[in-house]
């Protein structure tokens, strides 16, 4: 019953390349000497039959018990083989593409690389690809007439004009009016829905100057509440002024992605911000303006994530952290992060900067 | 001034100019004069209809391969994670520690939605279930959540040991003598609410509590016993969101918070009719137009489809301004089967598959 609704073609993802061996070789060549009805049929053969796609006999399952075999066996023979004669291990260190040992993908368990997941399918993920993102095409569409061209803009980067020999091969002069060159904000199709693509949260433990556990602390709540290890940060720079010195780890940060992303801004929303007494939301003005949003929570409002208020007295008090959080999404204006995030259920205050 | 003056005297000029020039017939300035309406006007009925939706409310069930994947990635990660910090989460002898080793002594893995696994033991790499378990079933994992949470081990196993204790506690000063076990108050943890409801048991196609976890859409049986999408005329200037909201407070009452997604349509159905129709279009009270009657000779009719979103409140027929005689909250398949199939050509691509 398990894997009997996947698909062949799902399945074949799954598969390994095939190896070609001599044999193999041969039966291709013997493949073109058949006629070319038999070949068709051998071919979809090979293409749609998979060993899991028909349901093994009633009698098979019952008989089958890897577990118990592998006991009996094991009781038999007294003396096992060592795990190194039969367990692959990778090697430790890469050496090149030229060695003779390459290390597995990462996606292979056996790698040491592999993370396993993902372990479920996230509530917000699944609201984002039925109701949000059909809803936010609707909203921001924009008709452009049969026979309409874009008017022609100016250069973005313009050139060096002039007779000066010093203009020819340089590059290209900066935009009108600033430094920075802005992201171009494409019209919104089905294909460039925005979409959260990761979440840092961050943390500067300033306590930490005077005492390490302060840090430890602040390590393990951002672990509890995002699921994913925090990386602690050195200072680059001294300043006497704040009282830090370059080399010290100071500030925290976890990112974010995927499955992990989707559950902590699903938390986030619907379970802490709604408990925040007297806030009025995130401040309109946010924003990098090319598309990324951050806020800030005080330590008490840290403390409102369900993960750290089960067991709120595991943390020494005062030394539960406040905490940045970035979210990052492919949209390339403020405003349509903005409206993203509105869609989501984050509140934004004030006057709304893009 | 100056120039104020001037032109004002040059506009007298040309005026008197203009009088003293002899009158010239109308007939003669007008070289193509506008053609007198004979009969009445030749057009398409247009028409607009909200599309109105309820998102789904609950997550979709998992398929049996996502279920299978999702428990193998899990008892991956209890293999592959560091063991559980168990003295960083509950001090030494205290209630909780205990209550812990009762409890991971019976389930062997720190996680609670996996099953009887024993991650580290010899038989680690036997992880993946066999046909036919209902380990990773949403119904078994509640189970076993309630279960844990209710202080019972996550499956019923024979006791052994101290583990018959569970449900009871020392009551009194043991040290006075007192000491004796006492029938503790059954834990009972609530569940969530079951996923069917009573909508869903007597097919209610009237109820917004159906079909949790899927789209519903408002179709409504008109006036010639078909069932649509509710629809009216557009009068006068009005535009299309304007219509779809004016609709729906006719056909279906104001007793729903309603929002119409975007100012453009979602979709759109063009249909002949058989033979041209005379049809007198008279004001509708809620738009200002002329007060007069129009006719039209209609040779088809064109609509426009707004999508709508459902917030709160439900449909009510009584108050219905076109003679609609019942409403429905249809899935997409079910539309398909109650709709016409010309008109469900057109609309099925704006309806979403969940």
């Amino acid at each position: 019953m398990a894997l009997s609704e996947v698909t062949t073609a799902f399945l074949k993802r799954f598969r390994s390349a095939p190896h070609l061996s001599p044999s193999l070789w041969t039966q291709q060549c013997r493949r073109y000497a058949l006629p070319a009805d038999a070949a068709a049929v051998q071919e979809t053969d090979e293409l749609e039959t998979t060993s899991l796609a028909a349901r093994p006999s009633e009698k098979d399952i019952e008989r089958y018990d890897p577990a118990g075999v592998a006991r009996r066996r094991n009781e038999r023979h007294s003396r096992r083989l060592p795990r190194s004669r039969y367990q692959y291990k990778p090697p430790r260190y890469y050496r090149g593409p030229l060695h003779p040992h390459q290390p597995p993908p990462e996606s292979d368990p056996s790698s040491r690389l592999f993370v396993p997941g993902p372990f479920s399918l996230p509530r917000l993920e699944q609201t984002y690809h039925e109701t949000f993102a059909p809803d936010y095409m609707t909203m921001t569409y924009t008709h452009f007439p049969p026979g309409f061209s874009a008017p022609v803009k100016g250069e973005r980067l313009r050139s060096w004009i002039g007779d000066s020999p010093y203009f020819k091969n340089r590059p290209p002069r900066g935009p009108r009016g600033g430094d920075v060159l802005r992201l171009l904000r494409k019209p919104i199709t089905f294909r460039n829905v925005p979409k959260l693509e990761k979440v840092t949260v961050h943390t500067m433990v300033k306590a930490a100057t005077d005492d390490v556990a302060h840090l430890h602390v602040a390590s393990m709540v951002l672990q509890s509440i995002t699921g994913v290890r925090a990386t602690a940060h050195k200072v680059e720079k001294s300043a006497a002024s704040f009282g830090i010195q370059a080399g010290q780890y100071l500030s925290l940060t976890c990112e974010l992605s995927g499955e992990a992303m989707y559950h902590f801004i699903g938390k986030l929303v619907d379970v802490v911000m709604p408990k925040i007494k007297d806030w009025p939301g995130v401040k309109g003005s946010s924003g990098d303006s090319s598309g990324n949003v951050a806020l800030g929570l005080k330590a008490e409002e840290v403390a409102l994530f369900p993960e750290v208020e089960v067991n709120y007295d595991m943390y020494p008090p005062k030394m539960i952290p406040g905490c940045h959080i970035f979210i990052h999404t492919s949209a390339s204006t403020d405003r349509d992060a903005r409206v993203l995030l509105t869609q989501i259920g984050v509140p934004f205050y004030g006057k709304l900067i893009n | 001034m100056n120039t104020g003056k001037d032109t004002l005297r040059r506009s007298v000029v040309t005026a008197a100019v203009v009088e003293d020039q002899p009158a010239v017939p109308h007939e003669t300035r007008h070289p193509n004069p506008p053609v007198t309406a004979k009969g009445p006007r030749k057009a398409y009925r247009l028409l607009a209809s909200p599309v109105l939706s309820r998102p789904p409310l609950l997550t979709r069930d998992l398929t049996s391969f996502e279920k299978a994947f999702y428990l193998y990635q899990k008892r991956l990660n209890e293999r592959l994670a560091l063991p559980f910090t168990r003295y960083f989460y509950y001090k030494k002898g205290t209630p909780s520690d205990e209550e812990w080793k009762r409890k991971i002594r019976a389930r062997k893995a720190a996680a609670r939605d996996i099953g009887v696994y024993t991650a580290y033991g010899p038989e680690g790499w036997n992880d993946e279930v066999l046909v036919g378990d209902r380990t990773a079933d949403r119904e078994s994992i509640m189970e076993a959540l309630a279960r844990d949470a209710e202080g019972k081990d996550i499956v019923e196993n024979e006791r052994a040991g101290d583990a018959d204790k569970d449900g009871q506690a020392v009551t009194g000063d043991a040290r006075a003598g007192e000491g004796q076990r006492k029938e503790l108050q059954k834990i009972v943890v609530e569940g969530p609410m079951p996923r069917i409801t009573e909508a869903d048991r007597t097919n209610d196609q009237r109820s917004l509590s159906r079909k949790l976890d899927r789209s519903l859409y408002l179709l409504i049986k008109n006036k010639e016993g078909q069932w649509r999408f509710p629809e009216d005329r557009i009068y006068g200037r009005e535009n299309l969101h304007q219509a779809a909201e004016r609709i729906l407070v006719q056909s279906c009452g104001i007793n729903m918070n309603t929002w119409i997604v975007g100012n453009h349509p979602v979709g759109h159905h063009a249909a002949r009719f058989e033979s041209p129709i005379l049809s007198k279009i008279s004001p509708n009270r809620l738009v200002s137009t002329s007060n007069h009657e129009l006719e039209q000779e209609e040779y088809g009719e064109k609509v426009f489809f707004m999508k709508g979103r459902i917030m709160a409140g439900q449909a009510d027929i009584k108050s219905n301004e076109y003679g609609d005689s019942e409403f429905r909250w249809l899935a997409k398949e079910e539309v398909k089967e109650v709709v016409q199939p010309d008109y469900w050509w057109s609309v099925r691509n704006m309806l979403v598959v969940r």
